[in-house]
């Protein structure tokens, strides 16, 4: 049989991003794959040795649209422990239900997007409709559907009254059996779903021990490797959930996963609601950041994000180093296509939940 | 369970989408839009510009006071600056009719002036928004306190020595 190479991308493959496939088929089936990125690299690590500490909360936030609670979260986590700042628990609390907002919302975009690559547009449709639930959460509580801009150094910058706790509770109410009673049976019975995704980009435990993959991607091959269990940060040790892991480690497994966590994380939202101590949400006065250096880790919607932060007693960082998930498992692609159909390679891509945002940082 | 359900659901349900342009959406309270700023609550402290990420604010001192400047065009509606304002002179409206054309994009900055202080006695330069500080500082202020506060340092000793006749 003939081999030839055909390229994908470096725009349309899954997300309208870009990244350069290049395939090695073998008739339908793609014998290798090569991964070039780089083409919107944005230089934001050396941008944040030119800004102040309280700048770069703002910066570390547009590396990634998805996970962008999670990586000023990490950021100021980081700056905290070299300024020795305890947050307040309210704060702490107010965090945790800014970081499960933003997953949930971020979960549902990517099951959606599954279900519009295997050609269910109407179930796409379904699954964004109700993922605007939890879009005109952010927009109500803090003030944007996106950049949610929740965290600052010392603690967050939004305030919950008790009459905005209810209307989450009653928020929650909505979405929960939508995605417990709808959406996972869809995804866990439908058999245009089940045949494009089950044996699809399969990776086995080993491998994604030894890539060092994280997030759902590891999680739906077994991998239980959340941080929020592993080193708990913030108030997750003081609360109830389970991690989800799924054992086939195949497309739909990846879905499964994440549709799991979704439920997990409005039963943590729940929780933060009902616990919400009273207290400051943030430190008055303005803390001095003398010299030194720290690492802070957290989990984000695609797994752990790690920050690396050295001071010198100045205004600026010296030097800011992030770790980000896709990063990882952009490379687990090249185990997960090897001898798959090249109809389903966008499938396989969008499984890894793939952020170029946060890679070409 | 079938998707047939979902659809029929949908459909006795109507559409979920708002008829803007045609009917005004709904913008909730906490909406991060266009910045505001109020020059008679500045205090003069310039923290919104030392946070702001995307240098969208600028001061610029002259004779006749302190200029105020904010591009929103860069502004990223992060909050920081209001945030971080002591006085809250600077907030983020609900505003997010931001659309305009090409031509018009230097132009969509507000200025303000923040007036320089004068000692109501002598007419010295004391800085800008001293009532702004006062009202910060104290929950209530007598009219003796605000006299006090609009003089220069050399005045108000010799009121204060004069025991402060109003």
């Amino acid at each position: 049989m003939d081999t030839f190479q055909i390229p994908v991308g470096p725009l349309h493959v899954a997300l309208e991003e870009p990244m350069y496939f290049r395939l090695d088929v073998d008739g339908e089936r793609v014998a290798a794959v090569e991964i070039t990125a780089g083409h919107v690299h944005r230089g934001i690590e050396h941008l944040t040795e030119r800004r102040n500490f309280w700048q770069n909360i703002v910066l570390t936030e547009r590396v990634c649209s998805l996970c962008s609670n999670s990586h000023p979260q990490t950021y100021c986590m980081t700056v905290e422990a070299i300024a020795g700042i305890e947050v307040p628990v309210r704060a702490q609390y107010l965090r945790v239900i800014a970081d499960e907002v933003k997953r949930v919302a971020s979960h549902m975009f990517n099951v959606a997007i599954l279900a519009h690559i295997v050609g269910f547009e109407s179930l796409f449709m379904h699954v964004m409709e109700a993922r605007e639930i939890m879009q005109d959460v952010k927009e109500t509580i803090f003030g944007n559907r996106m950049d949610i801009a929740a965290n600052t150094i010392g603690g967050v910058k939004y305030e919950l009254d008790d009459a905005r706790v209810a209307w989450l509770v009653d928020q929650l109410d909505r979405l929960e059996p939508v995605i417990v009673g709808e959406i996972a049976p869809l995804y866990r019975t439908d058999r245009s779903i089940l045949s494009r995704t089950r044996g699809v980009g399969v990776i086995g435990r080993q491998d994604c021990i030894e890539y060092g993959l994280v997030g759902p991607v590891a999680r739906g091959s077994g991998l239980d490797n959340d941080i929020r269990r592993l080193a708990p940060y913030a108030v997750y040790a003081d609360l109830d959930f389970d991690v989800v892991t799924e054992t086939d480690g195949d497309v739909w497994s990846r879905a499964m996963v994440r549709l799991g966590e979704i439920r997990q994380s409005i039963g943590i939202l729940r929780q933060c609601l009902a616990k919400l101590p009273k207290g400051p949400s943030s430190l008055p006065g303005w803390p001095a950041i003398p010299a030194g250096e720290a690492v802070a880790k957290t989990e984000a919607p695609r797994g752990e994000v790690v920050y690396y932060l050295k001071t010198d007693g100045s205004t600026m960082p010296q030097r800011l180093k992030w770790r980000v998930p896709s990063y990882m498992n952009w490379d687990a692609l090249g185990v997960m296509m090897k001898d798959a159909r090249i109809s389903d390679i966008p499938l396989i891509v969008n499984s890894i939940d793939p952020c170029i945002s946060c890679t070409e940082r | 369970m079938s998707f047939l359900k979902v659809l029929v659901k949908n459909i006795v349900a109507g559409p979920s989408t708002v008829a803007y342009p045609f009917g005004e959406p709904e913008t909730p309270a906490a909406y991060r839009g266009r910045v505001a700023f109020d020059a008679g609550a500045c205090t003069g402290c310039r923290m919104c510009e030392y946070v702001c990420p995307a240098g969208a604010i600028r001061f610029d001192e002259r004779d006749d006071g302190l200029h105020f400047a904010v591009w929103h065009n860069s502004c990223a509606n992060c909050g920081h600056c209001a945030h971080y304002c002591p006085t809250k002179a600077i907030r983020l409206t609900n505003d997010w009719h931001m659309a305009h054309l090409q031509s018009e994009k230097y132009a969509l900055a507000d200025h303000a002036v923040v007036p320089r202080a004068r000692c109501t006695r002598c007419g010295a330069d004391i800085g800008y928004g001293t009532d702004a500080i006062v009202r910060h500082a104290y929950r209530g202020v007598a009219r003796q306190t605000e006299h006090l506060a609009r003089l220069c340092p050399d005045c108000r000793r010799a009121a204060s020595i004069k025991g402060a006749s109003l």
